[in-house]
């Protein structure tokens, strides 16, 4: 069993970084995070919400700020408040705080401003920084390691060349017993038979038939349509995809052939370590799927784009690859891995498994270009009121 | 007389019978399928897929390891795949294995 050199965090998860965050409660507070984490070289979270919204919306913004806070990457965190705020503070800092580390937090009000708030948080992130300057990285399994899979940005040799060698790595991870979560359940409709076969159980199988079959009636009310009835696309078709079955294996490909262990809710615990599926209906920009990964734990996420994307996160660091290689050429400076060379010859098993030892590296400590380009999205996924 | 040029596609897995073109193919080209070398029929485009073995109507198309659909003609290896030859049973698929796995106990 191969063995990582990472962060014991007193809850037992294991954190490849040691980040100091700053969180803003509300929009009313953002440039001031901002100018703080701009000053320290700490990452900041900032976002468009924290006030007059819906109480399903405040829940979920709750919950992307507790996650941000909580995960085992972040080694302090300092919230930043305006003071009359719908987000409670003390209760944000509360749930962040019974994961045993540092949390600071002050409102803007209280401190007699903005320039006074700002000098604050600056020597508030100098504690922070001074008590977890001693925490060391020790020797584990990967046991307690999450691992996020994703894709966007693609073009015809993302399910080729991208995909499959995440799906090498994938197994790779399980059978060195860590963790992998795959979200893009949106993708699954047509291949949804293949994933519920790999179920542990029977339970697990209904599972993710229940979820698909839910998917398939939302898009019919949404769209009148099903969804074999526009899938593939024309444009699918014009790149060679002939079918629904084919365009969704190529998403599907990210999970390996490891057992699938469950579906879980955004904020539900990971039971045991395995291949879970996260249902996270939230569509939209890749950066809204990459921080419901964050938010569900994982703490690097491997990311295949075809045509290359900047995108990073601010509590773990996104590994980039791509499966062509001309655009590896052109995008280096954003973009970890070549897994073009299948393209040109390689084989897809040794291609996967040297992404594999990359990602073992990175958990070790070496910065991904996202981390080097500061990257540092967070972009909380809204989910739509559901009838049921 | 021009130079032979070999060109590629990619089998994805042993048990597939289609593999996808990584660069146009013209018919007539020798194109190199991992272990297996075939002769195109058609000109296939990047991103595309050929045969890679002669596949009956009726028979399955196998890419990913998984069945993609049903071959709805004969096709010879070294052929283009696609719509004009494959037919799209992923509503029966998905349907079929659905009613099936809820039937089952637990």
């Amino acid at each position: 069993m191969d063995r990582i050199n990472a962060y014991i965090r007193p809850d037992g998860r294991i954190g490849i970084r040691n980040y100091i965050l700053v969180i803003s409660m509300v929009s009313c507070s953002n440039t001031v995070t901002e100018r703080i984490a701009r000053a320290t070289g700490a990452i900041s979270v900032v976002h468009e919400q924290g006030c007059t919204e819906f109480e399903h919306d405040h829940k979920r913004t709750k919950l992307g700020l507790i996650s941000a806070g909580r995960n085992p990457n972040v080694g302090g965190v300092l919230l930043v408040g305006l003071g009359c705020e719908k987000t409670n503070i003390e209760e944000v800092k509360n749930a962040i705080a019974e994961t045993g580390k540092p949390v600071e937090s002050m409102l803007i009000q209280k401190e007699g401003g903005s320039p006074q708030a700002e000098k604050k948080g600056i020597s508030l992130v100098e504690k922070l920084r001074e008590i977890i300057s001693d925490e060391k990285r020790q020797s584990c399994t990967l046991e307690g390691l999450v691992v996020g899979v994703q894709c966007g940005g693609s073009d015809w040799t993302t399910a080729l060349s991208g995909n499959t060698a995440i799906g090498v790595m994938t197994d790779l991870v399980i059978k060195n017993g860590g963790s992998v979560l795959m979200s893009e359940v949106a993708g699954f409709p047509g291949s949804e038979h293949i994933v519920a076969s790999r179920a542990v159980s029977h339970e697990v199988g209904l599972q993710v038939l229940d979820m698909i079959s839910e998917l398939r009636e939302e898009y019919i009310e949404t769209y009148g349509q099903k969804i074999e009835e526009v899938n593939p696309t024309p444009g699918n078709k014009a790149g060679g995809i002939t079918t629904l079955v084919e365009k969704s294996m190529g998403n599907i490909k990210k999970m390996g052939t490891s057992p699938v262990q469950g579906v879980l809710k955004l904020g539900e615990e990971i039971p045991r370590p395995g291949l879970w599926v996260i249902d996270n209906r939230a569509q939209g920009p890749d950066a809204f799927n990459l921080t419901g990964l964050a938010m569900e734990g994982a703490v690097l996420t491997a990311f295949s784009t075809g045509r290359g994307s900047p995108v990073g996160n601010a509590v773990m660091p996104t590994l980039k690859l791509t499966g062509n290689p001309e655009t590896f050429g052109r995008l280096e400076s954003m973009i970890d891995f070549n897994a073009g060379v299948i393209i040109e010859g390689a084989s897809i098993e040794e291609t996967g498994r040297r992404l594999y030892e990359l990602l073992l590296e990175i958990a070790n400590g070496r910065e991904t270009k996202s981390e080097i380009n500061c990257d540092f999205e967070y972009t909380i996924p809204r989910e739509a009121a559901r009838k049921k | 007389m021009g130079e032979t040029v070999v060109k590629k596609a990619v089998r994805i897995e042993k048990e597939d019978n289609v593999a996808v073109a990584v660069q146009n193919i013209a018919a007539g080209d020798s194109v190199k399928c991992g272990e297996v070398s075939i002769v195109a029929l058609d000109n296939i485009p990047e991103g595309h897929k050929i045969a890679v073995s002669s596949i009956s109507k009726g028979e399955n198309i196998v890419k990913y390891a998984v069945t993609i659909g049903l071959a709805s003609g004969d096709i010879r290896a070294g052929e283009y795949v696609h719509s004009h030859n494959v037919e799209d049973i992923t509503d029966k698929l998905c349907n079929e294995y659905e009613k099936q796995f809820r039937s089952m106990e637990g």
